[in-house]
């Protein structure tokens, strides 16, 4: 399956060669939020939405089309 | 002796040009720790109900906390409090920097001024000893210049100035205290207030280190520090800075857009922090930012300090000047629909070379432009400046104006909600303002225990006076040991909430007493957790406080802020938020149609108080609280107080 990944900030780092964190990307079938995040390597605690919904579980599955942002938890600033 | 603190602190008397230095004992400095708490204690015994925020006898208090100057990070941060010309209310402001650990340095923890000099001065704290020096010259310097002139009088490269501009000499309701010339205790108004004293600034240079109690844990926590830079994505926030919060904020509706009626901006893309770093930063065309373009505190390894220049155009910045926060983006930006980067870089340059309040002075003109908008201001008002949303030029303009009292700057010089009453015409209705300040850049419609906390806190609005929402489900384990285990749902407004509210407010309060910064030492996403201040605070000091002793200090800070208020006969009816966040709802992006439920919202007001222990009616602290907190003294001494405390 494929997903349009977007990397929110500082995570921008994690795709070095895209377009200020944003690609498409494929996945294995089954694939969930963790399996992702190992993926890129993010090590951080980040916060995930997937097609707008926040607040998305690190086991929740993924699925073809899906909409992934990527943030990071800093609230202040 | 305990290790961290000098041990001294200097009383200043600038009508009669009086120095004397204060050796308070060690329970003192247990009981307040420094910054904020520690200089209410003075501004609480040392003025009267009523007193004229802009007159001698408000009392002035700058200072340092029991782990400032030690070489770890986050820790150089000074914290000035006094009443507040903008908001009538106490007000508080930190700053960071490197005056702040030079003030240690010079041997003085704290400075307590009041009266007013009768001509200008400067005051020159260097290794222990004090003085107040001619300033004539310096009056009238932007913050750069005064500061090179110091350096050159004083032969000596190495003194830390805190100052203020030609927008303080004005009495900018909203003037800072400028230091390095770009680091600002921006809020409330502390610049107006020392340059009613006609003070221009203090300046500091010494040899006296603190020392540390435990240096092998000391040791251990630094190390900690820096290997766990990556892990909490310190690392990247230092690179980015605040500025890299803008586009995330967008993207779930909580970018303040058009004076706050929206929360996302179309053009947010513009003002985003990844593209200042990539294409703004000192350095950039060469790929040299982390050299050129970021900036630090004293010991601190985070570097979250933006530093910026433009070399030619109307926008030209000298990297003196520094970078915009994501704070300054937002108000002078997406509040104003203004996004030119350069516009928004220069608007922050003059605010830090006249000593300016970023966050009020975006958002005030971001209030005119609204009042623009519904046609209740012209070019006959503004002298044929057009305040037409997303004018860049007009927005810079209008920031020089306001700091040089020109014009219709003279108006806006003295903040949104005095500027309304002076203009009327149903203007009020644009306000963005909590107890006349005006809110930072993130939404009570979005952050809803944040909206609470922006209602509650005695200076007016602030961002950094509690946890935001969303930290709550995010880091259980730092939560936890707060005693905080029952995360809510996004958007929740209910007693659990609340508590979030309130017991971050006091891990806060207790930071902005220990005067450390809250992007390193926190509740949840900073690099040390609340167990690691803890072991800081122990490491520094020898002294065995646990979490307990720490937050309750963070109460008595907030119980002394909310004292002075009740003193001045202000209590419940300022715990407010703007009229139009529950009745105009948000229009666009996540938060599309979102607005605050007014029954709700108040409900969960007095959820608050109770939580607090303050009087449900009247918003006031309880005595038996007061008491609790070793603060009956307060009421005792303070007749206003004790006719409205029971
Ligand atoms: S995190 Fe940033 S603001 Fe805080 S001490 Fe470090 S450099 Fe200064």
């Amino acid at each position: 399956m494929q997903i349009n990944l977007e990397l929110m900030g500082p995570l921008v780092d994690y795709l070095p060669d895209s377009e200020c964190g944003q690609t498409k990307m494929s996945l294995n079938d089954e694939s969930t939020i963790a399996d992702l995040l190992s993926l890129l390597k993010i090590k951080q605690r980040v916060a995930v939405a997937v097609n707008g919904e926040q607040e998305k579980e690190m086991k929740d599955l993924l699925k073809d089309g899906d909409n992934v942002m990527v943030f990071t938890n800093v609230s202040g600033g | 002796m305990p290790k961290g603190y000098t041990g001294k602190i200097l009383h200043v008397n600038l009508t009669q040009g009086e120095l004397i230095i204060e050796e308070p004992e060690e329970q003192f400095y247990r009981t307040y720790m420094g910054g904020s708490a520690l200089g209410m204690h003075y501004v609480l015994k040392e003025t009267s109900a009523g007193v004229d925020a802009l007159s001698p006898e408000n009392v002035l208090a700058l200072c340092t906390g029991v782990v400032t100057g030690t070489p770890i990070s986050g820790q150089s941060r000074l914290t000035a409090v006094a009443k507040s010309p903008l908001t009538g209310c106490i007000g508080d402001s930190q700053g960071g920097g490197f005056f702040p650990a030079q003030m240690k340095f010079s041997g003085f923890d704290a400075v307590i001024i009041k009266g007013k000099s009768p001509k200008p001065v400067f005051l020159w704290l260097h290794n222990g000893e004090a003085e107040l020096r001619d300033a004539a010259h310096l009056w009238g310097l932007t913050t750069g210049d005064a500061e090179d002139k110091l350096k050159e009088e004083l032969d000596d490269k190495r003194i830390e100035v805190l100052q203020i501009g030609p927008a303080g000499e004005n009495l900018v309701n909203y003037a800072a205290l400028i230091s390095m010339s770009n680091r600002a205790n921006g809020r409330t108004g502390m610049g107006a207030v020392m340059g009613s004293k006609n003070l221009k600034a203090v300046v500091v240079r010494g040899k006296q280190k603190p020392e540390i109690a435990d240096p092998d844990t000391f040791k251990e926590l630094q190390k900690w520090g820096t290997a766990n830079l990556e892990a909490t994505g310190m690392d990247g926030f230092g690179k980015y800075g605040t500025p890299s919060v803008t586009t995330p904020q967008d993207k779930v509706g909580g970018l303040p857009t058009y004076n706050f009626n929206s929360g996302t901006f179309d053009q947010a893309a513009e003002i985003d922090g990844v593209k200042l770093y990539k294409e703004r930063l000192r350095g950039h065309e060469r790929d040299e930012q982390n050299r050129f373009g970021r900036d630090t505190c004293f010991s601190c390894t985070v570097k979250c300090k933006r530093v910026t220049q433009i070399d030619e155009g109307p926008y030209k910045t000298e990297a003196k000047y520094g970078g915009p926060e994501y704070e300054t983006i937002a108000t002078f930006g997406s509040y104003c629909g203004v996004s030119e980067m350069d516009a928004i870089i220069r608007a922050n340059a003059l605010c830090n070379m006249y000593g300016m309040d970023t966050i009020t002075c975006g958002a005030t003109i971001a209030w005119a432009m609204e009042c623009w908008a519904e046609g209740k201001l012209s070019a006959e008002d503004t002298g044929g400046i057009e305040l037409v949303y997303g004018n860049a030029e007009a927005m810079v303009q209008m920031t020089e104006m306001i700091a040089k009292c020109e014009g219709f700057g003279k108006i806006l010089a003295k903040g949104s909600r005095k500027a309304a009453e002076i203009i009327g015409r149903g203007t009020e209705e644009y306000l963005i303002t909590c107890k006349g300040q005006e809110a930072p850049a993130h939404m009570p419609q979005v952050k809803r225990s944040l909206g609470i906390v922006y209602a509650v806190n005695p200076f007016g609005a602030d961002h950094e006076s509690s946890e935001h929402d969303g930290s709550y489900k995010a880091f259980p384990e730092r939560m936890e040991y707060i005693g905080l285990t029952k995360p809510q749902e996004k958007l929740a407004l209910n007693k659990e909430m609340m508590r979030f509210a309130m017991v971050t407010q006091h891990l806060f309060s207790a930071i902005d007493s220990l005067s450390v910064c809250s992007f390193i030492y926190g509740p949840a996403w900073q690099l040390y957790g609340a167990d690691k201040l803890v072991e800081v605070v122990n490491a520094v000091t020898g002294w065995d406080v646990d979490i307990e002793e720490l937050l309750e200090v963070g109460e008595r800070r907030l119980n002394m802020l909310r004292a002075f208020n009740s003193r001045e006969g202000i209590g419940r009816e300022s715990d407010t938020l703007p009229k139009k966040m529950f009745k105009r709802p948000l229009e666009g992006g996540r938060s599309d149609g979102y607005a605050l439920d007014e029954e709700e919202w108040e409900r969960a007001l007095e959820d608050y108080y109770r939580l607090c222990e303050w009087d449900v009616e009247t918003g006031h602290p309880s005595l038996k609280k007061m008491e609790s907190l070793g603060l009956g003294w307060v009421v005792a001494e303070n007749e206003a107080l004790s006719q409205v405390v029971s």
